[in-house]
């Protein structure tokens, strides 16, 4: 990725009138932290960066912003907001399109072609984290990592996020400006996280999920983080009608889990950052990936590919699969 | 809720009917002990007059505010227990029935099983009903006029109906003409009266009624809005011929310069007419139209120096400025009455429609043989080489009727008849003729049907089971090839001239009023009504109604019982000028809406709609519900992520808790 | 599992077809299993697949949803996008572990009383073959 054409752009787009600012990347305080810029003006635009640490998907600020109330006599800001978005992250931004979160004349959205970024946590695993801020390159087909000043070559097979191993869809699928060219596509991989769950009996499945959802905490990082969760009010913190009382147990934390994927059921566009940003290491990844095959192989649809689409589970087609009808 | 709730529970003994499977007393002691039951009683016969005042002592006595009645479905009794209620002063819908007949004692034979069974049931329902809300039977003022679309005999029908009985008609034709189908038909069974006879002074009625504006030439563009209430906007087509001008002499179509080069729609294409033209001569209103896809004028901007009927119209009636109108009004009810098409027969590609002159369909038979026709009534074809005088005439049914392989499985129903019609009319005019039907069975189920049957058969007309398998041509002759069923002898009878049964088919272009009015199609693709048994002319949205061929093939008579009956349902708001709207309706919390439109997506009554709201000085887009056309079957609120969508009386609120009493109650 | 084991099972069944038709079954004194019991909606569209989640966890052992035949919902479409949700509400269910013999889904319509019987006769039997629901059951059910 061009830095300097990154930052020009965003300096560009900063810079204008009905932008109110401009969202993307920028390094973290130390290690591999990479934060979310803020970037207001053109001067800003200099700390952005793009590299196989920017894991996060940006969406999620574009509802999870408060609308603050506005004070008499002043009128709301209605201007646009930037946003840098990889693959993944644009397809979140076509649902948000999809589901009117967003208008398409609000945002202003720059595309980066994404070759895959890395496993944060196989990372920090693999490669100690320093105290200082990390570097990170795309470097051919390879990752390239400068920790001290000391530049490490890694296998691109060695750090892949699951996600992007999987991914099909690394450009941007839509877009106002698309930073350099498209990447080559690669063919995605077998998932085989769901297909291992798949395999087992249903009642080692019921234990396997027993043993993860135990470790659940309910801190709600997953739904906080997800671009597809902005109900200003979720009926998973609701007290009437209690869908999920709030006591933290294998019961509720199941009825929480399901409830969140189910939401997300034909609206999951695979960011993985829910599972990324899990405390307790569930691997969300894997019930939303399930849901997601389902949704497309037997459904024939797929979340966050055309702005104009019927909404999933809004919609239905007559011969859609009944095989489970008695 | 600031009241607290306070219920009664009433278990019915209906006679036996509960109490032999379930033990009624046991199921009242049981009611007493749970939340917020006041009172618990069991009569013999809640439903009865004593029943139902035993209830509303109870309300005075006792204050009680919430009611459950264990006893039969609420399908059959609600209504006379909301009324009970409402009669003592509590809102009607603090009802919640417990079905402990049809769906407990009735399908359980121990008693123990039953009574407990009837515990559960009763404990979900006492969870409910203190969740309930008041709701509030509302109405809306109706507006006493009517839209009919479609001026066939139908709509001719239901349009006078209504207007005779002082509503305002707004009667909509596509075509110049009213008359539809039936204005082309020659002579009708079992009856023989003369269609033009019997139909031209109810057009002319049509026409003339003080009550009934007639639009020809039309098309209803848009329609907004739900029972008592719809916004309709027409376009009148221009028809570049000033109407109140025109007088309908025909000096026009006489000097057209493209005179007599169209194929007249209403000959079927057997006769010829000019780009300006009347349908035909009866056509009301006697008006001309200027086809726009073939006057010269419109179609290229020149007609010779000028346009000759401009020239020669005596009043000045043409004018081709003229564009489009629209005109827009407001009625209570719509009667669909848009008829049918015959069946194409070029599907059937096996009996040489397209290939052979002399092989015509049943319509052209028709005017064929009127004698306004184009050949005055004589039957005459042509069999590729000359005209002839036919000596063998065959003619099969079921063409493009009960026919997988066209897609229409379903019966005609008029085919049989007007076959038989058609064989003793050709009797009547070539008396030597030999005359043949091909037929697979013989449905004369109607009124003077089967005598008229037995008649032409006897007219020597000879009736020869067996579906044809294919028409080809042999010298001059055409060649029937069939296989006689009853002797399962194959047959390859040599004839002049072929009709073709054809049968009925939805109309190609119903689509637009599918769509405009929200209307279903049931599996024959004719449109749905309501109910097959108790609801033939209503439909799934309310305030429309089916009249004709539209719903399903039939016949005249039972084509004008329907547009009479129809006519009767539609007067039913009119009359009133009020109508009930549904009280379960959705509702919207706007505070936790996110804007979605999952909802909008969903409602099949398109009875939800983005609004834009004030949130703190934020304008953010929110759904809201329109109480009269929502019907509150809760299909939104399935889907609303954020629970911000909710039937009234089956909320998530109301509901679980009813999950919740099932599950303590195992 | 002890011998008599009953399954208790909750079904939404829409008021216009299948509720109708379990309403024919007791009007034609068709007999079935008492382990079901039902809850009537408008509309099998009505039913929030979190329903079946919350019924399970709420002491349920089995959960049946009945609806119009497709192309016979009184609402036009409600049991197509009930059929859609509920399908993927399945998947997902058997994917963390619940056995598919727990959830049901069935076309009834109003003239089918016979085959309420059968669809609530196959829906208990399903339910005691795979035992009570321990799973994610609360332990206090309150209402």
């Amino acid at each position: 990725m061009d830095l300097e054409l990154l930052r020009k752009t965003g300096a560009e787009v900063a810079a204008r009138d009905d932008v109110k600012y401009l969202l993307g990347w920028k390094q973290g305080t130390y290690g591999y932290r990479v934060a979310p810029a803020f970037v207001e003006n053109a001067a800003g635009a200099a700390e952005l960066i793009f590299s196989p640490l920017c894991t996060a998907n940006l969406a999620t600020y574009l509802t999870l912003v408060e609308q603050l109330p506005v004070p008499r006599g002043e009128e709301p800001d209605t201007r646009k907001v930037a946003l840098m978005v990889k693959g993944c992250d644009s397809r979140a931004v076509t649902q948000l399109l999809v589901e009117k979160g967003i208008e398409r004349d609000e945002v202003v959205v720059i595309g980066c072609p994404c070759p895959g970024v890395v496993d944060p946590a196989l990372l920090a695993e693999k490669y100690p984290e320093t105290e200082e801020p990390a570097e990170m390159k795309w470097d051919g087909e390879d990752f390239l990592l400068i920790r001290n000043g000391e530049e490490t070559k890694i296998s691109r097979d060695e750090l892949l996020a699951e996600k992007c191993r999987l991914c099909r869809y690394p450009n941007p699928v839509v877009s106002d400006e698309m930073l350099g060219e498209p990447v080559e596509t690669w063919a995605p991989g077998e998932d085989k996280g769901v297909e291992e769950v798949e395999a087992k009996d249903v009642d080692s499945r019921l234990e396997y999920w027993m043993d993860q959802f135990d470790k659940c905490v309910r801190c709600y990082s997953c739904r906080n983080v997800c671009p597809l969760c902005y109900c200003q009010d979720c009926i998973l913190d609701r007290l009437n009608p209690t869908w999920v009382n709030r006591s933290v147990n294998f019961s509720e934390n199941t009825a929480f889990n399901i409830a969140r994927a189910f939401h997300l059921a034909g609206r999951c566009i695979e960011c993985g950052e829910c599972e990324r940003v899990c405390p307790a290491n569930i691997p969300l990844g894997k019930i939303n990936r399930k849901l997601a095959r389902d949704v497309r192989d037997k459904y024939g649809f797929e979340p966050g590919v055309d702005p104009e689409a019927e909404p999933f589970q809004a919609s239905y087609k007559p011969d859609d699969p009944e095989d489970f009808i008695l | 809720m600031t009241e607290k709730p306070k219920v009664g529970v009433y278990v019915c003994h209906c006679g036996i009917n509960i109490s032999s499977t379930v033990d009624v007393d046991a199921v009242a002691e049981f009611a007493e002990k749970l939340p917020n039951v006041k009172v618990a009683r069991t009569y013999s016969y809640m439903c009865s007059d004593p029943g139902q005042v035993l209830i509303k002592k109870d309300i005075e006595e006792h204050g009680l505010n919430r009611i459950v009645v264990a006893s039969c479905s609420p399908r059959m009794h609600e209504p006379t227990f909301r009324k009970a209620i409402a009669d003592a002063g509590v809102n009607p819908y603090f009802l919640e029935m417990a079905n402990i007949r049809e769906q407990c004692s009735w399908v359980h034979e121990e008693i123990e099983e039953g009574t407990a069974k009837a515990k559960k049931l009763l404990t979900a329902s006492v969870a409910k009903v203190r969740l309930l809300e008041a709701l509030e039977q509302k109405e809306v003022d109706a507006e006493p006029a009517a839209l009919v679309i479609g001026a066939g005999i139908a709509g001719i029908q239901s349009a006078l109906d209504i207007a005779d009985a002082g509503f305002q008609v707004y009667l909509v034709e596509k075509t110049p003409s009213v008359g539809g189908r039936m204005a082309q038909l020659d002579k009708t069974f079992p009856t023989l009266d003369c269609s033009a006879c019997i139909l031209t002074p109810k057009m002319v009625d049509a026409a003339n009624h003080p009550n009934i504006e007639l639009l020809t030439y039309s098309e209803v563009e848009e329609v907004k809005g739900f029972i008592g209430n719809f916004d309709v906007k027409v376009r009148k087509k221009a028809r570049y011929v000033d109407f109140d001008k025109c007088t309908g002499c025909g000096d026009c179509a006489k000097e057209c310069r493209v005179k007599d080069r169209f194929p007249n729609e209403f000959d079927q294409g057997l006769s010829k007419r000019s780009a300006i033209y009347l349908p035909f001569p009866q056509a009301v209103p006697a008006k001309f139209t200027i086809d726009p896809d073939n006057c010269l004028f419109l179609k290229k901007g020149k007609c010779g120096k000028n346009p000759k009927c401009q020239e020669v119209c005596g009043t000045e009636a043409i004018d081709f400025e003229q564009e489009d109108e629209f005109v827009e009004f407001r009625v209570g009810a719509i009667i669909v009455a848009t008829g049918f098409d015959p069946f194409n027969p070029s599907r059937k590609p096996e009996y040489g429609y397209d290939d052979y002159p002399n092989v015509i369909t049943g319509m052209e038979m028709e005017r064929l043989v009127s004698a306004s026709g184009p050949t005055e009534g004589k039957v005459k074809v042509f069999n590729g080489e000359e005209e002839i005088e036919p000596k063998e005439v065959a003619l099969i049914k079921c063409v493009g009727s009960r026919d997988e392989s066209v897609g229409n499985e379903y019966c005609s129903r008029v085919c049989c008849m007007y076959v038989a019609k058609q064989a003793h009319l050709i009797r009547d005019k070539l008396p030597d003729a030999n005359i043949r039907i091909y037929y697979m069975d013989v449905r004369a189920f109607g009124k003077g049907f089967e005598e008229f049957y037995d008649r032409v058969r006897r007219e020597n007309v000879r009736y020869i089971r067996g579906n044809p398998s294919e028409i080809f041509k042999r010298g001059n002759k055409l060649v029937v090839k069939v296989e006689d069923t009853l002797t399962s002898t194959p047959l390859e009878d040599e004839v002049d001239m072929v009709v073709l049964g054809v049968g009925l088919e939805p109309r190609a272009d119903m689509r637009g009023v599918m769509e405009l009015l929200r209307l279903s199609q049931s599996p024959d693709k004719f449109f749905l009504e309501a109910h097959p048994k108790l609801r033939p002319v209503d439909t799934a949205t309310d305030g429309v109604f089916l009249a004709g061929c539209a719903q399903g093939p039939k016949d005249i008579p039972d084509t004008v019982a329907q547009a009479k009956g129809a006519a009767a349902s539609a007067m039913i708001p009119l009359a009133r000028g009020k109508v009930p709207i549904n009280a379960q309706v959705a509702i919207v919390n706007e505070a936790t809406c996110r804007g979605c439109a999952f909802c909008v997506s969903i409602c099949p009554y398109s009875a939800i709609e983005m609004v834009t709201v004030n949130r703190f000085g934020n304008e953010v887009e929110v759904a809201r519900v329109n109480e009269a056309l929502c019907k509150g079957c809760g299909s939104c609120a399935a889907a609303c992520l954020s629970d911000s969508i909710q039937p009234k009386s089956f909320r998530d609120s109301q509901i679980l808790p009813q999950i919740a009493a099932l599950g303590v109650m195992k | 599992m002890s011998a008599n084991y009953e399954p208790n099972i909750v079904a939404f069944l829409c008021n216009w077809c299948s509720y109708a038709g379990a309403d024919l079954a007791g009007t034609s004194r068709v007999s079935y299993p008492a382990n079901i019991q039902i809850i009537r909606v408008m509309c099998s569209g009505r039913v929030n697949p979190l329903y079946v989640m919350n019924a399970l966890q709420q002491g349920a052992d089995g959960v049946l949803v009945s609806g119009c035949h497709p192309g016979d919902c009184h609402y036009m479409e409600g049991n197509y996008y009930a059929r859609r949700r509920l399908g993927m509400l399945k998947d997902l269910m058997e994917f963390v572990g619940v056995d598919p013999k727990r959830f049901h889904m069935s076309w009834v319509s109003a003239s089918e009383g016979h085959k309420w019987k059968e669809v609530v006769e196959k829906t208990v039997e399903d339910a005691r073959d795979a035992g009570p629901f321990e799973g994610f059951r609360r332990r206090q059910i309150d209402w």
